[in-house]
């Protein structure tokens, strides 16, 4: 194919840059890093409005772009939040306070080097790659309690502890359906993994359904989604850690969440879904992977229009009671169908 | 709950949990897929009020007595009588930014110099503006009136089996 | 009150309360789910202890205005404690005048009353709900209940030319005939609706996530209803078979009214009840359509005495009063009358000295009588079900603080 051009090789050449530096600054930084999740979680926020909309009987947003269908709307709201005055508390901490949104953020970046976009897109590879991604992941809680605490302010603390438990009961459930599909690849490398799926043409999702659903629901709730956004809680503890960010801060935190969603889904699409299965080229290989993504994002911010927010105990022991012991089981689905992947 | 099992109260009846999960997304789905929005998109469209509509209140000097009930009955005080030069009579006066629409006025006003019209949204850039003496609320009356017949773009609205309601454009071309 | 600091956070313990080291949390008067009042919330934990609802934000001296107007400018005033329940709210009071002046409303116009009523009910549980959804984070019921409430706001809107301020019933009668359509409108309206609370069943009430939030949330047993007053559906909900409606005021003797009664008390059963109620409603306005007498919709006194120019008005279903009518003298006496919202049961006393304005106007509304449940309730629960609880209770600050 013609577009199939070596981008990486091309800039290194002519920067005379090792390729591998190139390739770990672009992918974080554009693709799948932040250049396109910017633009994903601007669509993203705008179709959620919308499906919601539509599901409650409104028109969502409109006026800003009329053409669009109010898609500019988000890009707008952007702009204001962008040049909002960040209004820091007298009592706040204020280095933990400012750092602490930023640091997480930088956080998930990690993140975007690892997780494959594309045939050959990605920042750098490693045998354990899958492990890094988990990693980058679970830091952000650390920092978000931070946040909590370091705003002093009551609902901030209350939010905190709730995401406290909520990390402690999401990632347990994550973690071991991760593990339990990594021994049915045998791997740790994401690359790897998609590779295996490619070459026996079974994507993860039909050898292990359970690992893939229970990623999916602990995902979730990782990522402060209805019906588990209990970290936000907004009719009890107004937003959560974050009720006290304004301006630019406020909407770092807003997009870590959308962050760490889009992170987990990209990684969802690689585990389950085959990745860039069926194609081989760098464009119908990104084409791929994004809208197997999409589509998984959407579905994820639809369950907004359905359910109401679950009660703290409930989902403490949904995860604990029921989606852990799940979880075991998928190990032993792994350790069965092991054998299909050689 | 004294006498009888939990199961007999109606609203414990509940289904299986599965069959309750996909039912909530199927009619979310289904809503997502069939349905229009319930919205009236005003002011781009605005409503056509039915017959009856209790609007603002327009105010005819000819027909007028004179005889201050309407400012009697007027829970707000909206109404208040006026000296007009060269005119022996009290007449009255209109606050719009008091008046709660309740047609009260219209109601006790023994010679239909008061009626009510069907506009209920004006805009005023001052206060002072909307208050109105005799003479000012008259013309303010036919500027109303003119406008109550311009107005474009108004929708109808309808009852409707289907989708609870439906707007039907006046336009009937 | 010991006061300990950790880095950053101020920690203010309440000491000895009950021997427990509680956080005191402030829910409103600005808050996203608080209402026009204040909650201060002690938690232990995650564990509510106590609250102490703080309302009075919108009180606006209902009472003490009744008494500096005429009789029948009251009406539009008192509307406004609970204006989306506006006929509901007037009712009793119009008909406590009526008793004074010694006058009767035609059958005709006391049925009007009942149907406008039933509609305003609808609406306001539809309200009710559609907050109770919201307190739970469920934005589809929210937007549902508010969306299909317009249906009903557009009948009424017929009927009486005003969405929400109606002033429709007043001394003598109803201000306007049934207008032309509006059979056929509701018939509609019903069959929509009825469909609607099916699916409001799937989405909401059936909701598996729903029901784990109002299970066993907040039990109102029979005996402490009863011993602390509650009203209205939150009454019924705990069984006991008590609705203003059965004292027969306006038409709903008639009618063959029979309240709808839960059990369970919690959360959930209070919703259920509102749900079941709506159902009811439309079936007793379809009753009263059908049972609904022929006949003059105004006291027939006030009708000839009205000014003779205007006449024609009455005859196209319009009423049109007499100049007397702004200075009604009632007998001097007592009375006190009392009618079902959909919040719950209201009460006046009204006390006349002969004169043309009310001498006092005593009111008792219904959610003032359902504030202290806020205290009762969320006890021992934990603060994710304060919302919950407040949602299925259907409060309406401004109708509390009059
Ligand atoms: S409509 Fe009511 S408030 Fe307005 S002027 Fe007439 S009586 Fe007064
Ligand atoms: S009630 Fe009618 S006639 Fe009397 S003053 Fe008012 S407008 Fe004029």
């Amino acid at each position: 194919m013609v577009l199939d051009i070596d981008l990486v090789g091309t800039i290194s050449t002519y920067l005379g840059l090792p390729p591998e530096l190139v390739r770990a600054v672009l992918a974080p930084l554009i693709y799948p890093g932040l250049g396109v999740f910017t633009v994903i979680v601007l669509f993203l926020i705008w179709a959620e409005r919308k499906i919601a909309a539509k599901v409650q009987l409104r028109v969502g947003p409109y006026y800003v772009s009329k053409r669009l269908h109010g898609a500019l709307q988000m890009l707008a709201d952007g702009i204001r939040v962008a040049f909002q005055e960040v209004i820091i508390p007298l009592e706040a901490e204020k280095p933990a306070y400012i750092l602490a949104p930023i640091l997480s953020f930088a956080a998930l970046t990690v993140a975007f080097a690892v997780v494959p976009g594309g045939p050959g897109i990605y920042g750098f590879s490693s045998s354990m790659s899958l492990l890094i991604v988990y990693a980058a992941i679970s830091v952000s809680p650390i920092l978000i309690i931070l946040m909590g605490w370091s705003s002093s302010n009551k609902f901030s603390y209350i939010g905190a502890g709730r995401e406290t438990l909520v990390t402690i009961a999401g990632e347990v459930t994550l973690l071991a359906s991760l593990l339990s599909v990594a021994m049915m690849y045998k791997s740790l490398d994401i690359l790897e993994i998609v590779e295996i799926q490619r070459q026996t043409d079974i994507i993860g999702l039909v050898a292990n359904p359970l690992a893939a659903l229970l990623f999916f629901i602990a995902a979730l709730l990782l990522t402060d989604r209805i019906p588990f956004d209990l970290v936000l809680g907004e009719q009890e503890i107004v937003q959560g850690p974050f009720t006290e960010y304004t301006g630019v801060l406020y909407a770092l935190t807003l997009a870590l969440d959308y962050g760490k969603l889009y992170v987990l889904m990209l990684l969802f699409t690689s585990l389950f879904l085959g990745g860039w299965a069926p194609f081989d080229s760098v464009i119908l290989g990104v084409v791929a992977v994004l809208a197997k993504t999409i589509l998984l994002l959407l579905l994820a911010v639809f369950l907004r229009s359905v359910y109401a927010r679950m009660r703290i105990d409930q989902v403490a022991s949904v995860f604990w009671g029921r989606l852990f012991p799940l979880a075991l089981l998928s190990f032993i689905i792994s350790a069965l169908v092991a054998p299909l992947y050689g | 709950m004294e006498n009888r099992s939990e199961k007999e109260i109606p609203s414990r009846k509940r289904p299986n949990l599965v069959k309750a999960h996909l039912d909530a997304i199927t009619i979310g789905l289904k809503t997502l897929l069939t349905r229009k929005p319930m919205t009236m998109m005003y002011p781009e469209v605005s409503e056509e009020w039915p017959e009856g509509y209790r609007g603002v209140i327009i105010y005819f000097y000819d027909k007028c007595i004179g005889c201050s009930l309407c400012s009697q009955i007027c829970p707000p005080r909206a109404i208040k009588m006026y000296k007009v030069p060269g005119d022996k009579r009290l007449r009255p006066g209109y606050d719009i930014g008091r008046c709660i629409f309740c047609g009260l006025c219209v109601e006790i006003c023994p010679v239909d110099a008061l009626a009510e019209s069907k506009v209920s949204d004006k805009v005023f850039d001052k206060l002072e503006q909307m208050v109105f003496d005799p003479i000012d609320w008259t013309f303010f009356t036919k500027d109303l009136q003119k406008e109550q017949e311009t107005r474009r773009n108004k929708v109808r609205v309808i009852i409707d089996e289907e989708v609870g309601l439906r707007y039907e454009s006046t336009v009937t071309k | 009150m010991s006061s300990s600091t950790l880095p950053g956070m101020e920690v203010r313990e309440l000491g000895t309360r009950q021997g427990l080291r509680l956080i005191e949390l402030n829910i409103g008067a600005q808050h996203p789910a608080s209402g026009h009042m204040r909650m201060i919330v002690y938690l232990d934990g995650d564990v509510i202890v106590d609250v102490d609802p703080d309302i009075g934000y919108v009180h606006r001296t209902m009472e003490k205005l009744a008494e500096t107007r005429e009789y029948v400018r009251v009406i539009s005033t008192i509307e406004r404690m609970t204006i989306i329940d506006a006929c509901n709210v007037t009712l009793p009071y119009v008909e406590a005048v009526e008793k004074l002046l010694g006058i009767e409303p035609p059958p005709r116009a006391k049925y009007l009353r009942t149907i406008l009523c039933e509609i305003n009910r609808i609406s306001s549980h539809l309200y009710g709900l559609g907050l109770g959804g919201i307190f739970l984070n469920h934005s589809t019921m929210y937007m549902w209940a508010f969306g299909d409430r317009e249906v009903f706001l557009h009948l009424a809107n017929m009927l009486t030319g005003a969405r929400l301020t109606h002033t429709y019933a007043i001394m003598g009668g109803v201000r306007r005939d049934l207008p032309q359509g509006f059979r056929d409108a509701f018939e509609k309206a019903k069959r929509y609706m009825t469909r609607r609370l099916k699916e409001y069943d799937k989405i909401f009430f059936n909701n598996p996530v729903v029901r784990g939030r109002l299970e066993n949330i907040g039990v109102l047993p029979r005996r402490d209803a009863i011993l602390l007053g509650a009203s209205g559906p939150n009454l019924r909900a705990s069984g006991v078979e008590y609705d203003a409606r059965m004292t027969k005021y306006a038409a709903y003797e008639e009618l063959d009214f029979k309240p709808v009664v839960g059990e369970a008390g919690d959360a959930l059963e209070r919703i259920w009840v509102r749900l079941r109620e709506i159902e009811y409603s439309l079936e007793l306005i379809d009753r009263a359509l059908k049972q609904l007498p022929e006949g003059l919709f105004f006291n027939e006194k006030y009708v000839k005495m009205a000014p003779p120019a205007v006449k024609h008005w009455i005859e196209k279903g319009r009423v049109r009063l007499p100049g007397t009518y702004i200075r009604l003298k009632t007998k001097p006496g007592e009375i006190i009358t009392r009618a079902e919202m959909g919040h719950g049961e209201i009460t006046y006393h009204l006390v006349s000295d002969g004169g043309i304005k009310p001498y006092r106007l005593r009111i008792v509304t219904p959610s003032a009588r359902n504030l202290i449940l806020f205290k009762e309730l969320p006890k021992g629960h934990l603060l994710m079900d304060f919302p919950a609880i407040y949602g299925s209770l259907d409060y309406f600050p401004p109708e509390a603080d009059r």
